[in-house]
């Protein structure tokens, strides 16, 4: 037993190496079905209001986290933002090393007390700071389809948009 | 309902970076043993067993079913909490505080060493729709939260450092700590970004490792041991999964959960009430954030804390004398158990050379680790 019998030789340590193949779909649900249909077909963000708690929710709940009352109020929150918080990452999910460090942001969209965390594009890390205003930046319309990477990223506001 | 619930036995492997030795099950096992062994009792005089487990890091669908025969619970009440260790003892406190368990056992671990891709399984606890398609590390929505807490308490990065500089040094000194090592804060800011601000050596690194736990009532707890350790509170929370909605710079998860240990403990002033501390510093920043949100003092204060002594070994309040998880090692969901292991060694004189004199009251906090809000607080004493 372990307490008594200790492996000794290192060269010898057992093991079965097994994996797990798991697949799934993730189902949008009401209200991420809405907030991507906006994304692909308008090129706008989409949150739900809670008029009771005045809490605005990017991404859109169906209910409050607060007064777990439902919410089917949707409001067009265009696609500006603040940066709340920011890393400059070096390291992808595998633990592998990025080819070059990206910018992640957490963006407040602007009215609302939600956001999206997403990358800066065209700003630098020497430029970037916290409450910089940004903007959303989408792919062309033909090539989105519903999904959060229909958003390239957040950068440099430009006048005339929303 | 009983009056009162007392930690009577406790046992441990102590932790280790790699276990190639031993099954988990194994490693378990060894735990038990131990702990049945310092409480004076068998399994079959156990009324009740509890273990912290989750599927995806134990490599099991239903890894609760492969629980029970290595805590001696086979054919015996039994069931598994997917949460820290702390949330596993709270179920445990309370069937005790029921009257119907006089004895029950709680267990955690972690066999870390296993997980061949231990990144990409913590990087599935994020949001699939919203999150995880950016493929970006768990370290990198940490190192969101450190920038924010860093701006809203004017931290900085080399007071972060200094918690790795004290905590891998306090591991110098503890027999069971995996990590423990002399460094300064500049090493830290050396060391290879991951996220920035955080440096590879600001991220606790993960250790493998068993602890079990033997909880009883008053007069169970009388009989068995001269040193009862009694559980006088204990709190758990959780915030929202939605990392949007989330405040960035406060840990409020530990907040609420210290409130709800600090009333059951009839605890108004903590500084002044708490002896030492066992808090989450999975993160350097971490161990700064928490004891803001313990009320050790006001948010922005917590580094001055550090840098004036106050949270060393010998300060007015010792906080991770054991090492931390930066010294000790990343348990998963075993993090709370290593710190009860700590509690109740100080508070029963055994702690060796980094005994702290005169301890009476301790507190433990854990956090589930990111993407999670969840906190546990747990507060014991000797008294």
């Amino acid at each position: 037993m372990a307490i008594t019998e200790k492996i000794t030789n290192t060269m010898k340590p057992t093991f079965w190496e097994g994996h797990i193949p798991v697949n799934y779909v993730y189902t949008y649900g009401h209200a991420g079905e809405k907030f991507f249909r906006a994304i692909k077909d308008k090129g706008t963000f989409l949150a739900t209001y809670c008029s009771a708690c005045d809490i605005s929710y990017v991404p859109p709940k169906i209910y409050c986290d607060r007064c777990f009352t439902k919410l089917d109020r949707y409001i067009d929150v265009g696609t500006r933002g603040f940066i709340e918080t920011f890393t400059v990452s070096f390291m992808n999910m595998d633990g592998s090393r990025k080819e070059r460090p990206r910018i992640l942001a957490m963006i407040r969209i602007v009215g609302t007390d939600g956001g999206l965390i997403h990358y800066i594009e065209g700003i630098g890390p020497d430029e970037i700071a916290l409450g910089m205003p940004v903007q959303a930046v989408f792919k062309p319309k033909g090539k989105r389809t519903g999904a959060i990477d229909d958003i390239i990223g957040f950068g440099p506001v430009t006048r005339g948009r929303k | 309902m009983t009056e009162r619930v007392a930690i009577v036995g406790i046992g441990t492997t102590g932790f280790r970076p790699i276990t190639p030795d031993v099954s988990y099950r194994e490693l378990i096992f060894e735990a038990a043993r131990k702990a049945y062994t310092d409480a004076g009792i068998e399994p079959s005089e156990i009324d009740g067993f509890i273990t912290a487990a989750e599927d995806f890091l134990e490599g099991y669908s239903i890894a609760d079913e492969y629980c029970p025969d290595q805590i001696g619970a086979v054919l015996k009440p039994t069931h598994t909490v997917p949460g820290d260790f702390l949330q596993a003892m709270a179920t445990g406190f309370m069937m005790v505080k029921t009257g119907a368990f006089r004895t029950v056992a709680v267990e955690a671990h972690s066999k870390a060493s296993n997980m061949k891709n231990i990144s990409e399984l913590i990087g599935f606890a994020m949001d699939p729709i919203y999150n995880r398609p950016l493929r970006e590390t768990p370290h990198a929505i940490s190192a969101l939260e450190m920038t924010r807490y860093l701006f809203e308490t004017c931290t900085t990065p080399d007071q972060c450092a200094q918690v790795v500089s004290k905590n891998m040094g306090n591991a110098m000194h503890n027999p069971y700590a995996a990590f423990g090592a002399e460094i300064e804060s500049g090493d830290v800011l050396n060391s290879e970004p991951v996220s920035l601000p955080l440096h590879r050596l600001d991220i606790a690194q993960h250790a493998d490792g068993a602890v079990v736990v033997v909880l009883a009532d008053e007069a169970t707890a009388r009989a068995l041991t001269d040193v009862p350790i009694w559980v006088e509170g204990i709190g758990w929370c959780t915030d929202t999964p939605t990392l949007e909605m989330r405040d960035w710079g406060e840990a409020a998860y530990a907040r609420l959960a210290a409130d709800m240990a600090y009333r059951m403990a009839g605890i108004t002033n903590p500084v002044a009430e708490i002896d030492f501390a066992e808090i989450c510093d999975e993160y350097s920043y971490k161990e700064l954030q928490h004891m803001e949100a313990l009320r050790f003092c006001m948010p922005g204060e917590a580094a001055h804390l550090l840098e004036t002594g106050v949270t060393a070994i010998d300060g007015e309040l010792p906080i991770n004398v054991s090492g931390g998880a930066l010294g000790v090692g990343h348990l998963f969901e075993a993090s709370g158990a290593h710190k009860i292991l700590e509690l109740v060694e100080q508070l029963r004189g055994e702690a060796g050379t980094r005994q702290i004199p005169d301890v009476a009251v301790g507190l433990a906090q854990t956090w589930r680790g990111v993407p999670t809000a969840t906190g546990a607080v747990a507060i014991l004493s000797n008294l």
